[in-house]
């Protein structure tokens, strides 16, 4: 019936296409537009200011916000692949930018090729080049990012290091020269939360160990988990465990996080989201209040991740999507959504002055920057391969054999297909 | 006439028969061909996926693949959980239920407040216990209340586990638990009637026991490397959790039950020369098997759909605390693997199947001999 | 074998007080049968001397011990309840055996015991049976193996038969009778049956409203109500009571009722002119040829209302003057609504109580 009534008024909106022609303006879209994401909670605000824009651009399109809240979008991620599987797929959806679009999605061709808009509305000049290389193939690009996260970065309180005498490490020998001295006062050198924080710090000590171009080797497939740079990564990372709370599994990230603020703990690898926690919930200044750097051993490079909207084939309402992601991509938009997200922009011309102090250095870092992707969040690799992880992280956070985690890793991959 | 009474009783069960199998058995059946097919990967999710035909190979993969390590710990964890499930459940819900069932001051208020857990979603009782049970929070300070040094166990996130066991010798510990079975079935059976006690359990349970302690090297290993597993002690948290909820449950039940039972067999057992515990050892609980059996059954059905809990406790990626059930919902619907999903799912209905078909034979049998 | 002695028991069940004061001694090897209307407190009087129910003031002695305190299982006492109250998950053997087992006997002995129980009550071929599998009868008798395989010193039974058809309940009757003569143990019967109390009882205790109002044997209870409620309760049909006028002259004392003047001898407690209600038992009516046997002056017409006949005997309600008389004659007696029939009142036994104390008159 819906799909019915959906499939005329398509119909009916192409026949207005050929009566009006190609020069009709963007004030004449009608029908209805579902953007299904797991933004509810503090991210809430943000996607409201993007609707906000687009409604007030076509106003007589009703924007469906749904939204599945939960498991930091595992749930949102199940209830989207059981819409895409009954055939009903939602107008647009979020999606990691990526290999996490690209592995389920793209290679399924579920998705269309958003080339031609990326030429139309001149983004391959507006996003930094290799951006766009990540988050497309050679067939197509496939998603708009609407925002770019850090995840390379060490939080402290600067007050707390000058108050115990310490820097923050530039490099994991830093890290482990002052490390033990911290440890004796009774502070935990690095605050770690539950399960999926111990990737996220991974992907900072690989970064640190592998050096970029082994880093993206590794994705490409030309360098193998199990070769002795892969395994050395993991030698590193479980130097650096020795330096983390053992509590680590029963806390959130916010709670790891927290043990910094508090002075519990001196740094904490996280993504970039923690400032915004820092600035908004903990009343911090960025700067004074807390500081920040890049993940010791990752300066200069820039390990990025990005939320993003694709077209699936079949959206029912495919011309109120293509004029959503055109005003996701524009700096109009990102500039709306960005400080309040917390986020910096895609763009390398945004406005800066409407961003806080850690997002300007932010967006400095990442207009300069060598740029990676992040495995943790989705750019480097598909959902096989990060379900598969996880088990290979409980297994090393339990034997910290370094050996067998390389071997492991090395199986998913090749069972997963990384690189081809 | 009864011909067309039959015919009309069919006719009106007709519709839910096809409902029900369709959508339980029919999907059942359809779940089952999934396991058996390769359906995942990358093109898992495309709008015709491409399912061929694969055999055991999921299942031989999650008992003795690489990569299923995670589906084991979480298998054994699940016989944990459903064991000390139920022992507690059971044992706190009955202790919980002879005390009220003594009739002690305010009885109706105590009843409620057991009784109230049970109306939680999972989702809040994980909440409220991840509280309680956090490192430096809740439990482990209680002992400060009365100037006792803090706990220090970590109830969610400890490593350590007991009761390991290499999964490489699995058939072996499954051979001993068989001997062990017989042998423990023949000991009780032994007074009534011993030949056949000696002939069924005893001489069965010792040969197997003997022979797997003689010959159990030769036995092929279940698993091509050593893996151990065992009872982590991350999942004591989890239990109590649950433990919490259901005892008020099991209390509800078991109360009902007692005061059911007439005054008259108390005071009978009473003047019998039983104690109050006598009274309800002998006469009170043999009385309530029923009960006993249906809230057996339904604590492990809980216990293999144990998921919000989990989830809301310690998150989707915890192994220390992992579940099958959770395993099958990350591995389908996270990594795109949905035969490897389907075939966990099927496992999980089998092992609810050896706890209900049991009970379902012996009830048809009684009411067919009655 | 054991005396059981009730002094100023009284029971309350939060305000309302249930048992007063009741008092009773009980002898050895006695059968003892508490009867009264439904609610009186037979089965609390019972329970409290069972342990079953706390004892609210007075004092509840077993062969002299105050047993007030003693938990039931240490009185010595064996109870049957109404429904029987066998453990439904056990076997009969279990069930009898159950008392043997917590008291830690042996096996053999519980064998023993169990077997020679079931042999008295013939329950040997359901020995391995259920209590659902077995019929009203021997479920009754089950209860009573369970109670004598202890051999207690008391034996106390609440309304055992009450769940039996008729002719099932005469021949238990019998079987307790004969079971009591040949154990010869103590026993307190409650029953709302007074033909129950009357057949096996040596003795007697009439109940009303928590309070005792006679003890005495089958006989002195029928003959000598001590209140005009014992003279209702027992006997059946009722005694007939009568509103009367006493007096009590030079030339001897009379007394009137339904018209009717009727010379007699009055007990001493009577004084001239008295308002008093006239006892007569229904048997006490005569008719035929017993009215030879009786002085002119008993005789009275009285005419038929309605009659049955009971097997050798014949009910007959008859109007005398204002009153209605219930007669219970020998032999098939034929009688036609409104006939009028010559009767005689054996005023030997005339029973006479006073309207406001309803206390007999003696
Ligand atoms: N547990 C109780 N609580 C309150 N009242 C009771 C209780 N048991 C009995 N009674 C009251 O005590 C009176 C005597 O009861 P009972 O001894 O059972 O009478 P019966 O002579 O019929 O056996 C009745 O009025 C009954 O309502
Ligand atoms: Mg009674």
């Amino acid at each position: 019936m819906k799909k019915t009534i959906v499939a005329m008024l398509v119909a009916m909106a192409a026949m207005l296409l050929l009566v009006v022609g190609p020069a009709q303006s963007k004030g004449h879209l009608s029908g209805q537009l579902e953007i299904f994401s797991w933004w509810a909670g503090d991210e809430g605000p943000a996607l409201q200011a993007l609707i906000d824009l687009y409604e007030k651009a076509h106003p007589n399109v009703e924007v469906v916000n749904a939204t599945v809240t939960g498991g930091s979008g595992v749930n949102a991620k199940a209830v989207l692949k059981t819409r895409m599987l009954g055939g009903e797929p939602p107008d647009s959806f979020q999606v990691h930018a990526g290999q996490e679009l690209i592995g389920t999605w793209v290679k399924a061709d579920r998705m269309e090729d958003l080339t031609f808009l990326f030429k139309e509305q001149g983004w391959m000049e507006a996003f930094p080049e290799g951006l766009v290389e990540l988050i497309g193939t050679d067939a197509g690009i496939w998603s708009v990012p609407v925002n770019i996260h850090r995840s390379n970065v060490i939080w402290y309180v600067p007050a707390n290091l000058d108050k115990w005498g310490i820097k923050a490490p530039e490099s994991w020998d830093d890290f482990f020269a002052v490390a033990p001295k911290i440890k004796e006062a009774g502070v935990v050198p690095l605050a770690l939360a539950q399960n999926w924080t111990a990737n996220h710090l991974w992907e900072s000590v690989a970064l640190a160990s592998l050096g970029p171009d082994n880093w993206d080797a590794l994705w490409t497939g030309k360098l193998a988990f199990d070769s002795p740079e892969g395994v050395k990564a993991w030698e590193l990372f479980g130097k650096v465990l020795e330096f983390t709370n053992d509590d680590a599994s029963s806390l959130s990230w916010q709670q790891a996080t927290d043990m910094v603020v508090d002075g519990r703990a001196a740094f904490n690898v996280m993504g970039d989201w923690a400032a915004g926690y820092m600035s908004t919930t903990k009343k911090l200044a960025p700067g004074s209040g807390f500081g920040w750097a890049a993940a010791p051993g990752t300066g200069g490079e820039f390990m990025f991740l990005a939320d993003s909207f694709g077209l699936p084939k079949g959206a029912p309402n495919r011309d109120n999507v293509v004029a959503w992601l055109a005003l996701l991509g524009s700096k109009e938009g990102s500039d709306a959504f960005n400080p309040l997200k917390g986020s910096i922009s895609a763009r390398t011309d945004s406005d800066l002055s409407v961003y806080n102090d850690y997002a300007k250095s932010a967006s400095a870092d990442f207009g300069k920057d060598r740029i990676v992707g992040s495995l943790a969040h989705g750019v480097t690799a598909n959902e096989g391969f990060m379900n598969d992880f996880a088990s290979v992280m409980e297994m090393f956070l339990k034997s910290r054999n370094a050996e067998a985690a390389g071997k492991a890793a090395q199986q998913i991959a090749m069972k997963n297909g990384i690189g081809k | 006439m009864p011909n067309r009474d039959r015919i009309k009783a069919f006719l009106t069960l007709l519709p839910s028969m096809i409902l029900i199998g369709v959508f339980v058995y029919g999907f059942i059946g359809n779940t089952f061909w999934l396991s058996l097919t390769d359906w995942g990967g990358v093109a898992a999710l495309a709008e015709n996926p491409v399912r061929n035909y694969a055999g055991l190979t999921n299942y031989k993969e999650l008992f003795t693949g690489f990569l299923g390590g995670g589906f084991r710990q979480d298998l054994v964890n699940a016989v944990y959980y459903s064991v000390m499930l139920l022992a507690g459940a059971i044992g706190t819900g009955l202790i919980i239920a002879i005390l009220l069932d003594n009739k002690p001051r305010g009885e109706a208020v105590f009843r409620t407040i057991f009784l109230y857990p049970m109306s939680l979603s999972f989702i809040v009782t994980g909440t409220i216990w991840r509280w309680l049970l956090a490192p430096q929070g809740g439990v482990n300070i209680l002992p400060t209340y009365a100037g006792l040094k803090p706990l220090e166990f970590k109830w969610l996130s400890s490593t350590g586990a007991i009761f390991e066991f290499n999964w490489q010798n699995l058939l072996l510990i499954g051979l001993y638990i068989v001997a062990a079975v017989l042998i423990v079935a023949g000991l009780m059976a032994i007074k009534q009637d011993p030949p056949r006690a000696l002939k069924r359990f005893l001489l069965p349970g010792i040969a197997i026991g003997l022979a797997t302690w003689l010959f159990g090297d030769l036995l092929p290993k279940a698993l091509f490397m050593e893996e151990t597993h065992g009872f982590n002690l991350a999942t004591i948290g989890i239990i109590m959790a649950t433990i919490w909820q259901y005892s008020g449950y099991t209390m509800a039940l078991y109360l009902a039950g007692f005061t059911g039972i007439s005054q008259d067999l108390r005071d009978a057992s009473m003047l019998d020369g039983a104690t109050t515990a006598q009274y309800y050892r002998y006469i009170a609980l043999p009385m309530l098997k029923p009960i006993t059996i249906s809230a057996v059954i339904i604590l492990s059905h809980i216990s293999l759909k144990m998921f919000d809990l989990i989830f809301a406790m310690t998150g989707p990626d915890n192994a220390e605390t992992g579940h099958p059930a959770l395993n099958m919902y990350l591995t389908t619907f996270r990594a795109n693997d949905f035969a490897k999903g389907a075939a966990i799912a099927i496992i999980l209905f089998l092992i609810a199947a050896t706890f209900i078909i049991p009970y379902l034979i012996s009830s048809y049998r009684q009411r067919s001999t009655r | 074998m054991a005396q059981v002695e009730l002094v100023d028991v009284c029971k309350r069940f939060g305000a309302t007080e249930v048992v007063h004061d009741a008092n009773l001694s009980i002898d050895d090897n006695e059968f003892i049968v508490l009867v009264g209307p439904s609610g009186c407190g037979k089965s609390t009087i019972l329970r409290m001397i069972a342990g079953l129910e706390t004892i609210s003031g007075g004092e509840i002695k077993i062969n002299g011990r105050r047993v007030n305190e003693v938990m039931p299982k240490d009185r010595d006492v064996a109870m049957v309840f109404q429904n029987y109250a066998l453990y439904p998950h056990m076997s009969v053997f279990e069930n009898m055996a159950f008392s043997l087992r917590m008291a830690r006997l042996g096996k053999d002995e519980i064998h023993r015991k169990v077997n020679k129980a079931a042999d008295i009550l013939e329950l040997t071929p359901y020995l391995q049976r259920k209590p659902a599998a077995l019929s009203g009868g021997q479920r009754q008798r089950v209860a009573m193996g369970r109670a004598i395989v202890r051999s207690p010193s008391v034996f106390l039974f609440d309304e055992p038969l009450s769940n039996l058809d008729a002719q099932l309940r005469t021949q238990m009757r019998m079987e307790l009778k004969k079971m009591h003569l040949k154990m010869k143990t103590t026993t307190i019967y409650v029953t709302h049956d007074q033909i129950e109390a009357m057949t096996l009882a040596d003795r007697i205790v009439i109940l009303k409203d928590g309070m005792v109002q006679q003890v005495g044997t089958p006989v002195e209870v029928y003959e000598k109500p001590d209140n005009r409620f014992v003279a209702g309760f027992i006997g059946n049909p009722p005694t007939n009571l009568l509103p009367a006028v006493v007096s009590r002259g030079s030339d001897g004392d009379e007394i009137s009722f339904c018209g009717v003047t009727f010379p007699v001898t009055l007990p001493a407690g009577c004084k001239d002119q008295d308002q008093v209600l006239a006892g007569i038992r229904p048997d006490s009516i005569k008719r035929d040829g017993a009215l030879a046997a009786l002085p002119e002056q008993w005789l009275i017409d009285g005419k038929v209302v309605v009659s049955e006949i009971v097997g050798s005997q014949s009910l007959l309600e008859f109007t005398m003057g204002e009153a209605s008389v219930i007669a219970e004659l020998e032999g098939r007696v034929p009688a036609a609504p409104g006939q009028t029939m010559k009767l005689g009142l054996n005023l030997e036994n005339l029973l006479l109580f006073d309207p406001e104390t309803e206390q007999a008159i003696r």
